[in-house]
């Protein structure tokens, strides 16, 4: 026994210690003609990047139908003071913008806060399109350019989110991931069924809350 | 059915002659309407983006211009280099600022009039102080419009014999002319919605619009010349109460007055205010900004707090200081600078080596006027009393901009032979006040470059070169030949110090015998440097042929080094590609920096490259084993 | 019985909820009622005026005095000779004091018992981005990006997830950088008051209950897309930004950041100081914020410490101020309960690190200032840190840091990084998992 456990390890060490065989390359084959082609993803990967603050603002003031600045603060206030929006210089620094003067950078990634004001200005925005454009010829509706039918079932739904879904987040619904528009219908159904009296009539409520729902998602607020 | 046939309709539209298009399609299009028109895409610009006739290098290229791409770009190296001045500097010279003082008029109502801090005067009761005098006015000036006395009505022949009424330049379009008559808001109404005087100074104390201002009578002198003062006095003992009358000494004759009395002096030069009494701030008190009070730095214009989009969308005013109104145009200047760079797809290196700028109304002004005061009270001990060299010759400018024409931006073609991109411009040098900061934000900004330091020890040493000295050397035998290209310009300021009036080794300069510099040298002369045989320009040390050759000799060899061209490209695919670049993309920065050189530095077609990169293009963030489920 | 395929599944599941939520289950437990204040001296100090006091001409050290600096707001200063008719300061050492300092100290000298002072940190550099950066993440920049997550991100990190802001930055130069949790992200804003406009919610239009619903909805999205993702770390950081939304708005947080209340609710402040009156009303959210257990760090800037120039004159006043708000601010500690620990202070639970930029220059320049020097001081008020203390020392001639003890890689002056390592190192935080350098110093430790 002992002697075979000798010769083992001599063996192990010889084939330890000698060079590594060769072994020679085989012939290649074919793949068998219906075999399908084999695809490769050769798509560079990249984590995406954070909407810069510019880009944000601009886009909002496009979606509110303003040409400047002040007139979209002054479209999200209406006549309702600071209840929806306060004043842009009250955002900016937690939207990310650069402060050069005090050497304040620009926010490359999000955090709570800026959530927080996302939140706070998609409310604002989404809230005031429903007013508008539900009361608007359609040519002039901006967001919500369709009719709000109610009731509505889910298919109905998912040609309208579809608009809702090109405008905010640059592509269409069918090529979402699954179980998107089932989510935002779901969203939109237990916002008019629960919605509490508000100046928003449930559907109003409802189609605000997909909206918020758009204008908040990573999809818009990353790219 | 009507509502059904509308929805039918806008959805139709949507996809009128829709094109296969991918995920990934939509993606790159999106990011492509942010990048370059700074905002997402809308509804109709992804309708023609389906269509089958849209052409991507058609797109791409008709947006590789326009305010999207200017502003794009030019945010690249506002993010880097942070051109804009905080609250920390101020900027409100003496010479070039018109302080205001409420008195009570000989009707027993308030009045303003405006005066310069230090001004010389003929009466030994207000020589250097306001032009009235506490006998007249009961009260003195102590500092930044505090007051020791109690105020009571001036006599109608102090008034007049002191001060002048005026129509200024900040009232009236046609300040120019002989008897203005274009006043703000009233005749004048075309104004530019940035030019907003502030109440204070749109008004008088009591409430009605201002139509003529008080100035004291030195400050309205017209002429553009005046003669060198000395009173002859002698200085008093330290020690010496002032006399009755004063909270401060007499101003006492300047060296330089004492031996050039009678000469004449520009009254453009700030020494005219301390050395002339027949000096001002010219018709209509043209080259003086005007304040609202006697502080350091008063207030004078209402103007944007926050510019997140730029001058063209502020967000809300506010009064601001003359230091603001400086500062905000200072960092204008380097913005539209570069917007024009970019837009006009200019050879890159021209951030750096151009002599061109643009300016407007109130960088005209700021050129003609207040800028010339940051010198000469040092410079004068080597016979320079007014800027002969400057970075920016106001003879230059154009005659026809106002200082109210704020959006009137004017292409300057020829600053000067020391101009050198934004390397010369007020902003950049304010901001990065000292030599070495100037040579390290180049260093870092243009060729990637940064200055890190070992964990060493920095043992005391007497070694006066940074070069040589333990601890030190590993940086500063770069930095220091960098921020010698700066010896010539005077740091925290724009001032430039010829080479005829300062020569880099200067005899007059040299060491006596206790080892000591001539007082006069010691601002510009360096005494480590120095010996018994001539003084060494500060900052030169590490490189004469680099002080010599000034901002533009390290504009020059800056972009000279193949590093700036790879670093200007790295700079712009980062900012794209929204990440830093790493050792997996050497192949694209080398492809892309080969395009670039061989384009002629043009940001355009780099853009354009990255913007076509598989990078840029084809990245997602979707996994592999994702991608491939069924 | 679960096959394989089960098995891999519901492991990984497990593992995907494990990761952000069972690390904050954890960390819960952790040291979860100390508070962190960050305090930034932005511009680098003067040294020589409060913590390394020098008041003779010796070497290239041209001390503070009557012809540099204004005297006659300073309390503390008293003329000692310096020349014939220039006086320079007499060095403040309180009865029972181990601590020798300058004028400048203000009224934090009476705090001399709980301070641990470290001197002569070498800097390594004098620009005002890298020597910020260097003392609030221990590494220098590169190609001027921060490398390393601050000390405030990294006490969140580790300490603040629970929290409704783990860490709160007031022109702080707070940096996210590394594998951190998305929450611990700092809330930078330029003003405290700011917070307060972001977090109101009209009830006129939807009620709390409907924006929950977007808010649940949207981390839901930001997870199925997390899922999918090469890359998660933006998409995870969203859900969970998401998730903390529900505690940012509820309990009517208006008065912790309505600037007008906090000044009213805390007068003590002396919010109409010539220098840091504006900044004031960052101590006093601080207090209130913590008295409600809302944060766990706070870091906000102090200024007007770069006097290059003849603003040097005002040096003294500036730190006057400076040390004046933070004494004031451990008086208010020393008075404020502790939000969940009966019967303790504040204070007793709160842990203050002052830093700056760097000091400097011990010679007076031409323009009657002093400009940047690879020299520091640092200042930390901790229970866990030694009181009464002062570690590392200057050369008295250069005023450069000079070798403190000996470390792994020799003798050699204390570093930033050193001092961050010891700082986590207080809160049980191995220093590696954040510092690619510094060593822990025992030796400021309290035993």
């Amino acid at each position: 026994m002992r002697r075979v456990l000798v010769l083992m390890c001599f063996s192990m060490c010889f084939s330890a210690c000698r060079p590594p065989a060769l072994i020679p390359p085989g012939a290649t084959s074919q793949l068998p003609p219906s075999h399908p082609p084999i695809l490769v993803d050769v798509a560079p990967k990249e984590a995406p990047r954070l909407l810069p603050a510019e880009a944000y603002v601009r886009t909002y003031m496009q979606l509110f139908g303003a040409q400047t600045l002040l007139e979209a603060q002054q479209k999200a206030k209406g006549k309702d003071g600071n209840q929806l929006f306060d004043n842009w210089g009250d955002y900016l620094t937690t939207l990310g913008f650069p402060d050069h003067r005090n050497d304040l950078p620009r926010a490359r990634e999000t955090n709570a806060l800026m959530i927080a004001t996302f939140e706070r200005l998609g409310i604002a925005l989404c809230d005031r399109a429903v007013e508008r454009d539900f009361h608007a010829p359609m040519a002039q509706r901006i967001i919500f350019a369709f009719d709000p039918i109610d009731p509505i079932d889910s298919s109905q739904f998912a040609e309208r989110f579809d608009v809702l879904h090109r405008t905010f987040l640059g592509y269409p619904s069918k090529l979402a991931p699954p179980g998107r528009i089932d989510r935002y219908y779901k969203l939109y159904k237990d916002t008019q069924t629960k919605h509490a009296k508000t100046r928003l009539s449930p559907t109003e409520a409802a189609w605000s809350a997909v909206c918020q729902g758009l204008i908040r998602h990573p999809e818009f607020l990353l790219y | 059915m009507r509502r059904a046939l509308a929805l039918a309709f806008v959805l139709a539209a949507a996809n009128a002659a829709a094109a296969p298009r991918t995920l990934d399609d939509y993606r790159h299009f999106r990011a492509l309407s942010i990048d370059l028109i700074g905002r997402a895409p809308t509804r109709a610009e992804l309708a023609a983006f389906e269509r089958d006739d849209f052409d991507w290098d058609k797109w791409l290229d008709s947006h590789l211009t326009g305010p999207g791409y200017v502003d794009r770009l030019t945010r690249v190296w506002m993010d880097l280099l942070r051109l804009e001045v905080g609250p920390a500097v101020t900027f409100a010279p003496p010479s070039a600022t018109l302080r205001r003082q409420a008195i009570t008029g000989p009707d027993g109502k308030p009045l303003n009039v405006y005066y310069r801090q230090g001004q010389r005067r003929m009466r030994d009761a207000t020589d250097g102080e306001f032009c009235l005098s506490e006998s007249e006015v009961g009260f003195q000036i102590v500092q930044n419009g505090q007051l020791k006395g109690t105020p009571k009505p001036v006599s109608q022949t102090a008034l007049d014999a002191s001060t002048v009424v005026v129509r200024p330049w900040w009232l009236y379009r046609d300040y120019l002319s002989s008897r203005p008559t274009l006043r703000l808001k009233e005749q004048w109404t075309d104004v530019d919605p940035l030019y907003q005087p502030i109440d204070e100074l749109l008004n008088d104390p009591s409430g009605k619009p201002t139509e003529e201002i008080r100035v004291c009578r030195e400050e309205a002198q017209t002429s553009d010349q005046g003669t060198i003062h000395a009173s002859g006095r002698a200085r008093p003992a330290p020690g010496t109460p002032p006399p009755e009358g004063r909270l401060r000494p007499l101003p006492a004759d300047d060296g330089y007055a004492i031996k050039h009395a009678g000469e004449p002096i520009s009254c453009r030069s700030s020494l005219a205010l301390n050395m002339s009494v027949d000096c001002g701030c010219g018709l209509a008190l043209q080259y003086c900004m005007p304040g609202e009070s006697g502080g350091n730095d008063p207030r004078a214009f209402s103007l944007p707090t926050r510019t997140p989009l730029g001058l063209d969308q502020p967000i809300g005013s506010a009064p601001q200081t003359v230091s603001y109104w400086h500062k905000l145009w200072w960092s204008q200047e380097a913005i539209h600078f570069l917007g024009y760079i970019v837009g006009n797809d200019r050879d890159f290196r021209e951030a750096l080596t151009a002599r061109y700028s643009l300016v407007n109304g109130p960088l005209a002004h700021f050129y003609k006027s207040s800028s010339a005061a940051s010198c000469c009270s040092r410079e004068k001990g080597f016979n320079m009393v007014q800027e002969t060299e400057p970075l920016f010759d106001p003879a230059r400018l154009p005659n026809d901009l106002f200082p109210s024409d704020t959006r009137a931006w004017r292409f300057i073609p020829d600053r000067g032979p020391h101009a050198a991109g934004l390397l010369t411009m007020p902003v950049f040098l304010t901001k990065y006040a000292s030599r070495r900061a100037r040579g390290a934000v180049l260093y870092n900004a243009f060729l990637c470059k940064s200055f890190v330091s070992p964990t060493g020890e920095l043992p005391p040493s007497p070694e006066p070169n940074l070069m040589l000295r333990p601890g030190c050397a590993n940086c500063h035998s770069t930095l220091e030949p960098l921020a010698a290209y700066f010896a010539r310009v005077e740091e925290t300021e724009w001032v430039y110090l010829p080479s005829w009036q300062f020569p880099l080794k200067n005899p007059l300069c040299k060491k006596n015998q206790q080892g000591k510099l001539p007082g006069y040298c010691e601002p510009f002369y360096d005494p480590a440097f120095s010996d018994g045989a001539q003084g060494l320009l500060r900052g030169a040390y590490a490189s004469v042929d680099h002080a010599e050759a000034g901002p533009g000799g390290a504009a020059a060899a800056l972009v000279a080094d193949p590093q700036f061209a790879s670093c200007t490209v790295e700079r712009v695919a980062a900012s794209f590609l929204g990440r830093p670049l790493t050792t997996d993309d050497s192949a694209l920065l080398q492809s892309l920096t080969r395009g670039f050189v061989q384009d002629g530095y043009r940001l355009k077609p780099l853009v354009r490259a990255v913007l076509r990169s598989p990078q840029y293009r084809s990245s997602n963030n979707v996994r592999s084993s994702v991608w491939r489920a069924p | 019985m679960l096959n394989r395929r089960q098995f891999i599944q519901y492991s990984s599941a497990a593992i995907a909820l494990a990761g952000p939520l069972g690390r904050a289950l954890a960390q819960s437990k952790q040291a979860s009622d100390e508070f962190f204040i960050f305090i930034h001296a932005a511009g680098g100090w003067d040294v020589t005026l409060w913590s390394d006091p020098r008041n003779e001409r010796r070497g290239i050290v041209e001390p503070a005095s009557t012809a540099n600096t204004d005297t006659g707001p300073i309390r503390l200063w008293q003329d000692a000779p310096l020349d014939s008719d220039v006086r320079s300061f007499q060095l403040i050492q309180p009865p029972g004091s181990r601590i020798v300092f300058g004028p400048g100290i203000g009224r934090l000298a009476d705090f001399f018992d709980r301070l641990c002072l470290i001197n002569g940190l070498a800097m390594n550099t004098v620009s005002h981005p890298d020597g910020t950066a260097y003392s609030a993440t221990g590494r220098h920049l590169s190609g001027g990006r921060a490398l390393a997550a601050s000390v405030d991100a990294m006490i969140a990190n580790e300490l603040g997830l629970t929290q409704t802001f783990p860490a709160v930055s007031a022109q702080f130069p707070s940096s996210f950088a590394g594998e951190l949790d998305r929450r611990a992200v700092p809330l930078t804003v330029e003003r405290v008051g700011s917070i307060g406009r972001v977090l109101a919610r009209a009830g006129a239009w939807e009620k709390p209950e409907e924006r929950d619903s977007v808010t649940a909805l949207l981390s839901e999205e930001a997870d199925s897309l997390a899922a999918r993702a090469e890359e998660r770390g933006a998409l995870d950081g969203f859900a969970l930004q998401n998730g903390s939304l529900a505690k940012m708005l509820g309990g009517g947080l208006d008065e912790v950041f309505n600037e007008n209340r906090l000044k009213t609710a805390w007068p003590q402040f002396d919010y109409k100081a010539r220098f840091q009156g504006g900044r004031a009303v960052n101590a006093a959210f601080t207090v209130e914020a913590m008295k409600r257990n809302l944060v766990r760090c706070v870091g906000f800037a102090l200024g007007g410490f770069d006097t290059h120039g003849n603003n040097y004159k005002t040096q003294a006043q500036v730190q006057q101020e400076a040390f004046d708000l933070i004494a004031e601010l451990l008086k208010t500690l020393d008075t404020t309960a502790h939000p969940t620990r009966a019967g303790r202070r504040l204070s007793d639970h709160c842990h203050v690190l002052v830093m700056s930029d760097f000091c400097r220059t011990p010679q007076i320049n031409l323009a009657g200032g002093r400009d940047h020097y690879p020299n520091n001081s640092a200042l930390i008020i901790s229970g866990r840190f030694k009181p009464n203390y002062t570690f590392g020392k200057s050369d008295p001639e250069q005023l450069l840091p000079l070798r403190a003890k000996r470390f792994s890689d020799g003798e050699r002056p204390i570093a930033p990084p050193d001092l961050l390592a010891t700082f986590l190192s207080a809160f049980a935080i191995p220093p590696r998992r954040y510092l690619r350098d510094g060593e822990v110093v025992p030796e400021l430790l309290r035993s």
